[in-house]
C-alpha cells in the first residue's frame, strides 16, 4: 500500500531518467550518422531526435535551422520546454524530492546528483566537442539510478512502480525509434551498401542492441530480423516482448485488486507478443503493427492512472 | 592551528574567563592545535558536497522558489558537559509539562485565570487563543507533542530560556544530520571522546505520535505544505526515518468525519497527523479559506475525535513572547516546583510602566514581535541605527501591545572557523522535548551560530549556520 500520489512520483521519476538515457542514445548516433552521412542527408538524421520526442514543432519556434549546435541547444540543456535532458532530470528529481521517504539514501543521491551535475553543466555549455561525454555521463548517472534502485530498494509496490516507469517508457521509445529509423533504413537498401550497414548499426546502437544482433543473428544485418529481434526477442531487455513480459509480472506483484484492468490490458498485449511471429509483423506492415502497439501502451499507461488513482 | 581566544566579559563554550581550555572540551582543543587549516578547508568542501548531494538544503522566503541553498554547518562542534545536561534536561522537562498543563487548563477549567496569576485579557483576547478548542478533550490531556526551547548561555555561565517553540518546531534534522556528518568526517573524534548519541530521536519521536492516539496501532502520517517550503527537507527525512507516509494536503479527505488518504489499494484512515502546517491553513473551512495546503474537513474531524493532531490547535497560545514572562509562575501554579531554568526579564509594553522604561532604554535594550519568529522584525539596540530606534519608538508608541523587550543578553561564545581562522562566534541551543506516555529527549539540540563577527542573530534565514552539539556522557 502506499500513497498514489508518491506511486506516481516514482513511475515518473523512472520515465524521465529512462528517456533522458534514451535521448541520449539517440542524439549521440544522429549526430555521427549526420558526419558520415551525405550532406543533403544530415538534416534527416538530425531530425531523428525531434520526431521520436515530437518536438518538432517546438523546435522551430525557437531555432530557424537544424544544425547539430540548434539541436544540442535545444534537447540538452533549454529549460523552456520538457523535451530536453535538463527538464527530463529536473521533472525526474522533483518527482524524486516528493517521494524521498520512499527511496533508499542511494537512490535519492544519484537522481540529486545528476540534477547537480546537470546545473553545472548548463553553466559550461554543450558544443559538438564535449557532446559524446555529456551523452556518457547521461548513461552512466541512468545506470547509477538503476543499479541503486535494483541493489537498495525494498521490492515493495515502491519498486514496482518505480520499474514500470522504466518499462513503459521504454516499450514506448523501442517502437518509436524503430518506426522512424527503420523507415530510414529501408530507403538506403538499395543504393549504396556502406550507408545501408550504417544506418541499420544506427537503429541497433540507438537502442543499446548491437552487440545483442550479432550475438543473436551473426553480422549481415537483415532488416526483418532487426524488427524481430527489437520486437519478438524475448532475452532482449530492451524489446517490446521483454518488456511487456515485466510489466504484466510487476503489475501482478502490486498489491490488491484495484489493477485488474491494467493487468488485463498489459497481460494481453504481453500474450500477442509471447506469440507473435515475424511473418504476422510482415503481412500487417511494420509501420501498422508499430502504431498499434503505442496506442495500446498509452491505453495501459492511463489505464494504471485510473486503477490506482482515479477513484475519488 | 591558532585559536582565537574570546573577548572578555563574555562566557566562551570552550575557553574559561582565564582562557583555560575547560576539562570536558580538552580533547577538542588538543586536536584543533594539531589539525592544520589545509585538511580543514578540505574537510569543509567535503562536507559541503555532501550536504548538497544529500539535499539538505532549505528554502528562504522572498527568493527565488525552489532556490536550495545551504545552511552554512561549521565543523567545530559544540560541547555540553554532563552536568550541564543534566539540569538541562530536568528544566526542559519540567517546563514542557507545565506548558501542557497550561495548555489543557486555558481550555478546560481556566484555573489559572481564577487564580489571578494571568489576566483572562492576556489569555483570552491572545490571537492565538482558539476559542474553538475549549473543552474539546485530547487524548493524554497533550497540546504540545513536540516542543522546540531556545536557549541562550549568558556571561553569568546559566543557561536561559529565550523562547517556548510548541506549534511546528523545526530544526531536529540538522541536529541528526550535523552528527552524522561529524562522524563521518572526523571518526577519530568520536573513538577518543563519550558523545552521547542522537539518532534515536526519530524512533522516540514515533513512539511519541503513536502515543497521541488511544488506538493500540495508529496510522501516523506526516503533513507538509509541500517542497516549496523551507523545512520541507525535515519533513520528508523525519516521514522516512518513521517509516510514515509524508502526506500534502491534496494526498489526504475527510469523508462522515474521518480521515483518509488516497492510496493504491484505495481509501485508508489516517490516525495521527504530525502536522507542519500551521493552525490557519490546515483546513479551508475552518480557517484562511484560501488555503490550498490543508484538508476541508479536517477541522471538524478533528473536534470530533477521530483523529488527533500534533501538535494540537492552538498552541501558540503558549509560546507567545507576551505569555513567556509567566511561565515560572505556571511551572510553580502547576508543579508546585521551583523552576530549574531562567527565563530572561522582560518588559512588556502593554505595561504602562514597562513601556516607558523601554522607550527610555531603547539604545540598551533587544525589541521583539510578541508574535514574531525567525529573527524579523527586532530590534537590537546596541547595534541599531539612530534611524531605526526612531522607527521603533513610534511602532512602540502606536501598537505597544504587540512588543516585548529584553535585555541585550551577551550569548555565549564558541569557536568557529570563518574566513579570518577560528574565531569566537555567537550561539544558542535549541534541545526538543517530546511528550507521550512520559516526557523524553535525547541528549543534544541544535545548535545555531552567528557567522558575522559580533551579531547576536543566528537565524538561518539571516546568515546564521550550525553546529553539532555533543552532550558528553560522562564529565571527566
Amino acid at each position: 500500500m502506499m500513497l498514489s500520489r508518491s506511486a506516481f512520483s516514482l513511475f515518473w521519476m523512472a520515465r524521465y531518467l529512462e528517456r533522458a538515457e534514451s535521448q541520449a542514445r539517440l542524439l549521440d548516433m544522429s549526430l555521427t550518422m549526420a558526419l558520415i552521412d551525405v550532406p543533403e542527408d544530415r538534416v534527416e538524421q538530425l531530425s531523428v531526435p525531434l520526431l521520436v520526442s515530437g518536438a518538432t514543432e517546438t523546435f522551430y519556434q525557437f531555432h530557424q535551422q537544424i544544425t547539430p549546435q540548434n539541436l544540442l541547444d535545444f534537447l540538452v540543456l533549454d529549460e523552456r520546454h520538457q523535451s530536453s535532458l535538463f527538464s527530463m532530470i529536473r521533472n525526474a528529481r522533483d518527482n524524486a524530492l516528493h517521494v524521498r521517504g520512499n527511496l533508499s539514501a542511494d537512490v535519492w543521491e544519484s537522481v540529486n546528483q545528476a540534477w547537480l551535475d546537470m546545473k553545472e553543466l548548463r553553466k559550461q555549455g554543450i558544443t559538438e566537442s564535449n557532446a559524446s561525454q555529456v551523452f556518457d555521463w547521461v548513461r552512466e548517472r541512468s545506470h547509477m539510478f538503476r543499479g541503486a534502485a535494483y541493489g537498495t530498494l525494498l521490492r515493495n509496490d515502491a519498486f514496482h512502480f518505480l520499474r514500470l516507469g522504466t518499462l513503459m517508457e521504454r516499450a514506448d521509445t523501442t517502437a518509436r525509434v524503430l518506426d522512424i529509423r527503420y523507415v530510414m533504413a529501408m530507403k538506403t537498401m538499395d543504393e549504396n551498401s556502406t550507408q545501408s550497414f550504417f544506418e541499420w548499426t544506427a537503429v541497433l546502437h540507438s537502442l543499446a542492441a548491437f552487440e545483442a544482433y550479432q550475438n543473436t543473428y551473426g553480422h549481415e544485418l537483415e532488416p526483418m530480423k532487426v524488427a524481430e529481434l527489437l520486437i519478438l526477442n524475448p532475452d532482449l531487455p530492451r524489446s517490446l516482448r521483454s518488456c511487456l513480459k515485466d510489466i504484466a509480472l510487476l503489475l501482478e506483484e502490486i498489491e490488491g485488486e484495484t489493477g485488474r484492468r491494467s493487468r488485463r490490458a498489459a497481460s494481453s498485449l504481453a500474450a500477442n507478443l509471447r506469440y507473435g511471429d515475424k511473418e504476422y509483423i510482415a503481412e500487417r506492415g511494420l509501420h501498422e503493427y508499430l502504431v498499434d502497439f503505442l496506442d495500446r501502451i498509452e491505453g495501459i499507461t492511463s489505464q494504471i492512472r485510473n486503477d490506482f488513482m482515479g477513484w475519488k | 592551528m591558532h585559536i582565537q581566544t574570546p573577548a572578555p566579559g563574555l562566557y566562551d563554550e570552550l575557553f574559561d574567563e582565564n582562557n583555560r581550555v575547560r576539562p570536558h572540551c580538552r580533547m577538542l582543543e588538543q586536536w584543533l592545535e594539531k589539525s592544520d587549516e589545509g585538511l580543514i578547508a578540505e574537510k569543509r568542501r567535503e562536507a559541503n558536497v555532501l550536504f548538497q548531494r544529500l539535499g539538505i538544503t532549505f528554502n528562504v522566503y522572498g527568493e527565488d522558489q525552489g532556490a536550495d541553498r545551504l545552511i552554512p554547518f561549521d565543523l567545530i562542534p559544540r560541547i555540553i558537559s554532563a552536568s550541564d545536561w543534566q539540569k538541562l534536561q530536568a528544566g526542559l522537562k519540567q517546563r514542557v509539562h507545565a506548558l501542557n498543563k497550561f495548555l489543557f487548563d486555558i481550555y478546560h477549567d481556566y484555573d489559572i485565570v481564577k487564580a489571578g496569576v494571568i489576566s483572562a485579557e492576556q489569555v483570552f483576547a491572545n490571537p492565538q487563543y482558539q476559542p474553538g478548542m475549549q473543552a474539546l478533550k485530547l487524548p493524554r490531556n497533550l497540546y504540545s507533542h513536540i516542543a522546540g526551547i531556545d536557549l541562550i548561555r549568558h556571561n553569568d555561565g546559566d543557561f536561559y530560556v529565550l523562547e517556548d517553540n510548541l506549534r511546528c518546531p523545526s530544526g531536529v534534522s540538522y541536529m541528526l544530520e550535523n552528527r552524522r556528518m561529524m562522524m563521518r568526517l572526523f571518526p577519530e573524534l568520536f573513538a577518543h571522546s563519550s558523545v552521547a548519541p542522537v539518532d534515536q530521536y526519530p524512533n522516540l519521536l514515533g513512539e511519541t505520535l503513536r502515543a497521541a492516539s488511544l488506538k493500540p496501532d495508529p496510522t501516523v502520517v506526516v503533513l507538509t505544505p509541500g517542497r516549496f517550503n523551507s523545512a520541507y527537507f525535515e519533513h520528508a527525512f523525519l516521514a522516512r526515518q518513521m517509516g510514515v507516509e509524508l502526506v500534502e494536503g491534496a494526498d489526504l479527505f475527510v469523508h462522515q468525519n474521518k480521515v483518509y488518504m488516497k492510496t493504491t489499494v484505495g481509501p485508508q484512515q489516517v490516525d495521527v497527523i504530525y502536522r507542519r502546517i500551521d493552525d490557519d491553513f490546515l483546513d479551508p473551512l475552518a480557517g484562511n479559506p484560501q488555503s490550498m495546503l490543508g484538508v476541508p474537513g479536517l477541522y471538524s474531524a478533528y473536534r470530533t475525535g477521530n483523529v488527533v493532531l500534533t501538535n494540537a490547535m492552538g498552541t501558540g497560545v503558549a509560546d507567545d513572547k507576551s505569555i513567556y514572562p509567566y511561565v515560572p509562575d505556571m511551572i510553580r501554579f502547576y508543579l508546585d516546583e521551583e523552576p530549574i531554568l531562567k527565563n530572561v526579564p522582560t518588559w512588556q509594553c502593554r505595561k504602562q510602566k514597562d513601556l516607558q522604561y523601554v522607550l527610555d532604554h531603547l539604545d540598551e535594550l533587544v525589541v521583539k514581535e510578541a508574535q514574531g519568529a525567525g529573527g524579523y522584525g527586532m530590534l537590537i539596540g546596541p547595534t541599531a541605527s539612530k534611524k531605526e530606534i526612531s522607527e521603533f519608538r513610534s511602532l512602540l508608541r502606536a501598537r505597544p501591545d504587540d512588543y516585548i523587550a529584553q535585555p541585550t543578553l551577551s550569548l555565549s561564545t564558541c569557536p568557529t572557523f570563518v574566513d579570518e581562522g577560528v574565531a569566537p562566534r555567537h550561539l544558542d541551543l535549541r534541545p526538543f522535548v517530546l511528550s507521550g506516555k512520559k516526557i523524553q529527549m535525547v541528549p543534544g539540540g541544535l545548535t545555531r551560530v552567528a557567522l558575522k563577527k559580533g551579531s547576536l542573530v543566528v537565524n538561518s534565514s539571516q546568515g546564521g549556520g550550525t553546529k553539532d552539539t555533543w552532550v558528553l556522557e560522562a564529565d571527566l
